[in-house]
Formats: C-alpha cells, sequence, structure tokens
C-alpha cells in the first residue's frame, strides 16, 4: 500500500538522515513523532492542543509511560467513556507511543 | 496577509515563479497552489492544516464569503439559551498567521479542464489541487407549498445566521397550548442528530417558560432517526406529552404546507394555525459541487476513501457534507477529520511529504435538557471501497444523571477544541 510505504520511508529517513530511500512497511519505528503529529490531528478536535481545559482535560506534557498506561486502560475498557474507548480500540502500541511521543514534547502556551 | 482582492493577487503575483528556500517544494517550478473553497469545518480545517504544516512551500487561498462564520452546531443550543450567538460566531483571522490567503468572495463556478476556480467578482485562481467544502444547498422543492420565498414565515434555520436567530425569536413567542410542527428531512442530511435536539432545546424553552401545555409534533419521512432510543426517553423523562414523534406509517404522507395560514397537511391529521412550523428540507450538496459535476445521481459526491479525493476528479478532493463519507454522517466532527486526511494527502502530492493510511472518527453530542447529553460516535477507515466504520457506540437509555453531565462537559470541552483547531 502505498502510504505504509511512504511512512516506511519516512521513518527510514528520521534514522539514517537520509529522504527517498524505500524499505519494507515492517521497518516502522516503535515512537515516530510526525506520524505521531498525524493521529493527533484526531485527538486535538477534543483536546485542545494548546492544553486549555475547557471541559476536556489537557493531554500535552504527559510522561511517556503514564500518557500511553492511560490510552491502554481505555483500550481494555478499565477506564469507561465511550469515545475514548472507541478512538483508542483501535490504536496499536506504535501507535499509542508515537502519540506519547508527540504529546510530551508539547508545552502549555503562554 | 490582509484578505481584499488586491493584496490577495498581489500576493499571489509575488510568489509566481518562485521556489521556496528550505521548503521540500517541488524544485525548478512555481510553488504549488491549493484552493479551498468554503470556510466550514472541511474547509476551514484543510486550509489551516496544509498551509501551517507545508511551512510556505504551498500557497493556500480559502474562498469564502462570510467575514464571520456561525456554527451550525451548538446552535441548537443557542436555541435552547444554553449558548450567546457570538459564542457560535468566529472569525478567520488567525488563519493568516499560518499562511493562508483569504478570498472573502462566493467561488462562482470550477473550470475542471483549466483548473481554476472563478470568483464572483471576476477573479480566476488557478489551482493544482482544489478542495470543495461548500456544505449543503436546501431542496426547496422537497416539500409542496414551502419554497425560498417562505424561508422567513416558515424557517428552515438549517444554515446558520439570520435564520437561527429568527427561529429563536419564533420559537420565544410562541404561547402556551401553541403548536410547533417540525417537518423533518429526509437521509442524507446535514447533522443526524440535529432535528431531535432541536424538538429538545424547543422542548426545554417552552417548559421553562411554564407554557407546558404547548406540544411539538415532528412530521418525519424516516421510519428511524439517530439516538431515537435515548431522545424519546429523554423527552418523555423530561417533558411528558410535550413531543408528538410521527413517523411515516402515522402520519401517512405529508401533503403539503400553507404558509398564509400556517398550517401542515398529513395524510392522517390537518394542522392548522400553527405557532411554529419548522420545515427542515432535503438537502444535496453545495451547488457548485453539482455544478461542477462532483455529484452523482443522489445529489452528493462520491470520494475515494483513502485520501478524500472526488472520485470524478483526482485534482479535487470533497469534504464534509458534500461528500458521500460512507458510513460517516454528515458533521462538523465528521469534516473536521476529513479535511486532515485530505491535507496530509494533497502535502503528499504537492511536497512530497511523508502520508499515513487515511483514519477517520466522528462524535455528535446532543443535548435534551440542562445536564443530559447524549453522543454517538465511531472510528472509522477505508475499507470494502468506501469509509467503513471500525467501531461505534450509542448512549444508552437509563444512564446515570452524572454520565449525562459529564456528556455535556465533554460536548462544550468538544466545541472549544474543534472551533480552536478550525480558527485558532
Amino acid at each position: 500500500m502505498a502510504n505504509r510505504g511512504a511512512r516506511a520511508r519516512m521513518a527510514v529517513a528520521l534514522g539514517a538522515g537520509l529522504t527517498m530511500l524505500t524499505l519494507s512497511p515492517s521497518a516502522a519505528p516503535a515512537a515516530d513523532p510526525a506520524y505521531g503529529e498525524y493521529l493527533s490531528s484526531e485527538c486535538v478536535a477534543c483536546h485542545r492542543r494548546d492544553g486549555q481545559d475547557k471541559g476536556i482535560p489537557p493531554i500535552i506534557g504527559w510522561p511517556r509511560d503514564q500518557f500511553i498506561a492511560v490510552l491502554q486502560s481505555y483500550k481494555t475498557k478499565d477506564r469507561q467513556n465511550q469515545v475514548m474507548q472507541t478512538i483508542t480500540g483501535r490504536l496499536s502500541d506504535d501507535d499509542m507511543a508515537a502519540l506519547a511521543a508527540f504529546y510530551g514534547s508539547l508545552k502549555p502556551a503562554n | 496577509m490582509k484578505a481584499d482582492r488586491r493584496t490577495f493577487l498581489k500576493g499571489a503575483a509575488a510568489t509566481t515563479g518562485v521556489v521556496a528556500l528550505g521548503a521540500p517544494a517541488v524544485l525548478g517550478q512555481a510553488k504549488p497552489k491549493v484552493v479551498v473553497i468554503g470556510g466550514g469545518p472541511g474547509g476551514a480545517t484543510a486550509a489551516k492544516y496544509i498551509a501551517r504544516d507545508a511551512k510556505g512551500a504551498v500557497e493556500v487561498v480559502m474562498v469564502e464569503p462570510l467575514k464571520e462564520f456561525v456554527t451550525c452546531f451548538h446552535s441548537n443550543l443557542y436555541l435552547g439559551g444554553f449558548r450567546k450567538f457570538e459564542e457560535i460566531t468566529h472569525t478567520y483571522d488567525k488563519l493568516a498567521g499560518y499562511g493562508v490567503t483569504l478570498a472573502h468572495q462566493m467561488a462562482s463556478a470550477i473550470d475542471r479542464d483549466k483548473k481554476q476556480v472563478r470568483l464572483a467578482d471576476g477573479v480566476t485562481l488557478a489551482y493544482d489541487r482544489l478542495v470543495v467544502s461548500p456544505g449543503i444547498d436546501l431542496k426547496y422543492d422537497s416539500v409542496p407549498g414551502w419554497g425560498k420565498e417562505h424561508e422567513e414565515t416558515m424557517p428552515h434555520a438549517w444554515k446558520p445566521g439570520a435564520q437561527t436567530k429568527l427561529l429563536k425569536t419564533r420559537l420565544d413567542a410562541v404561547p402556551d397550548g401553541g403548536v410547533i410542527v417540525m417537518i423533518a428531512p429526509d437521509n442524507p442530511y446535514r447533522c443526524p442528530p440535529g432535528p431531535y435536539e432541536r424538538v429538545s432545546m424547543m422542548a426545554h424553552v417552552l417548559k421553562t417558560a411554564g407554557k407546558t401545555k404547548a406540544k411539538i409534533v415532528i412530521i418525519d419521512p424516516k421510519k428511524t432517526f439517530s439516538k431515537q432510543g435515548v431522545f424519546q426517553e429523554g423527552w418523555e423523562k423530561h417533558f411528558p406529552g410535550m413531543v408528538e414523534w410521527l413517523a411515516p406509517d402515522i402520519h401517512s404522507g405529508l401533503k403539503g404546507v400553507d404558509p398564509k395560514t400556517n398550517t401542515v397537511e398529513t395524510g392522517f391529521e390537518t394542522y392548522k394555525n400553527c405557532a411554529l412550523v419548522n420545515v427542515i428540507p432535503n438537502q444535496t450538496a453545495g451547488k457548485i459541487a453539482l455544478d461542477a459535476g462532483l455529484a452523482n445521481e443522489s445529489g452528493f459526491c462520491p470520494i475515494k476513501p483513502e485520501t478524500m479525493q472526488s472520485a470524478k476528479d483526482d485534482s479535487i478532493y470533497v469534504l464534509g457534507d458534500a461528500a458521500i463519507a460512507g458510513d460517516m454522517p454528515k458533521s462538523a466532527f465528521s469534516a473536521n477529520s476529513q479535511a486532515k486526511v485530505a491535507a496530509l494527502m494533497i502535502r503528499g502530492e504537492l511536497t512530497k511529504s511523508p502520508t499515513f493510511p487515511a483514519r477517520y472518527a466522528n462524535t455528535c453530542w446532543s443535548l435534551i435538557t440542562t445536564d443530559d447529553t447524549i453522543k454517538v460516535g465511531g472510528s472509522y477507515a477505508a475499507k470494502d471501497g468506501k469509509i467503513s466504520t471500525v467501531d461505534s457506540f450509542v448512549s444508552k437509555a437509563g444512564e446515570t444523571a452524572a454520565t449525562r453531565k459529564e456528556n455535556q462537559a465533554e460536548n462544550m470541552g468538544w466545541y472549544s477544541g474543534i472551533t480552536s483547531d478550525m480558527f485558532g
């Protein structure tokens, strides 16, 4: 699939500092911030990217392990919220790691 | 950059033949051009994301006649007194900071062969990729006896703005014992739970004013509707005897309306001297999409589920209510989600930036009365030639008051989040 190929290419580019190489799709890394940023576009419809709390909790700047643990607890339905259970239901471990890397890099806006 | 025509043209001329240094643009060519038609949840999000993430490597022009955008989402909350009109009104001021050039004009035509958009003032914009996100148009001929000339007498309020205010004024004037008739639309239409949230807000306003002898009758062409079980549970709980939903086998078909006498006639009953008739007609994709040949016989535009590209033109992406998005409902959340997929794919095509498999999401919250909010949602992906549901949920009957109150906090938080994502 072309998109998977592109993801793999970018993964390699990040790792080696090169561009336009092609490897197999299985080479996707565990915590790819660019992929995390794309995945985060699903989150920012509710969780404000600037970290403000207007009724939905901010999720920026969290420690990696805590971020992943919370996502996992929604996926396993230990935490109750239908929206979050549905969103996390299709997140793989790599997806969660990528999201944690991206969100961990964000700082609250002044 | 300021949004007037002169500065836009100046900006366009200045960028012609210039290659952005340090950006992953197509070397040796002019900066690629994206034109976005429509400044709603689809268009504004796409314009912002393409411009922001391309970091100057793509020229983005958003064509939107309005300088202030009133959101259809949460306009029911305005009707119910839970929102001020200013709170659902937004400007595009911050988009320029991301590199979006605003053209406050109506787009009058798309020339797909020449890859140009013509604006109402005669300016022509060339594009490499075009985003078409015009929302819906109303089928004024879908309700016998009603037409555009009657929208002041029998408002639709299905496009936000003056109609929204008119419906609020008319609702507030309904006397105790008065009858409101809503003509609900047939599928597919903008915001599937919207008519029923609106009915809830109408009942809330009437009850709050002590007008509990007033009644709302819904004449529906559909046999079922979104979140039906929990809406009806809420109506019985909060507004007993005030809301009557009539399925087609009960009302035996809408015969017509008479705006002169505020009459609605069905095969079952005639409602005379109604205090308010809210006609929500059937809908199509926005006219410009139809005129450009982007729609099929359904009146909406088929797309490729992997990218949101038009099934009829690879250079065009159709977003939001105008698109046939498979299992996704026509909602602001959906349009915003689709816009991010399109933005990713467009940048991938124009600047060779990485792309990832499309993934989509939607949630729609509906307020029934104070602190009683229900929701429906899902995750979606390209599968079997359409955008297909991966997983979904809907609020259940008998949920606790605490859950419903949490839903309302989410609803308000989501509004803040999505409008910040679109305009902020």
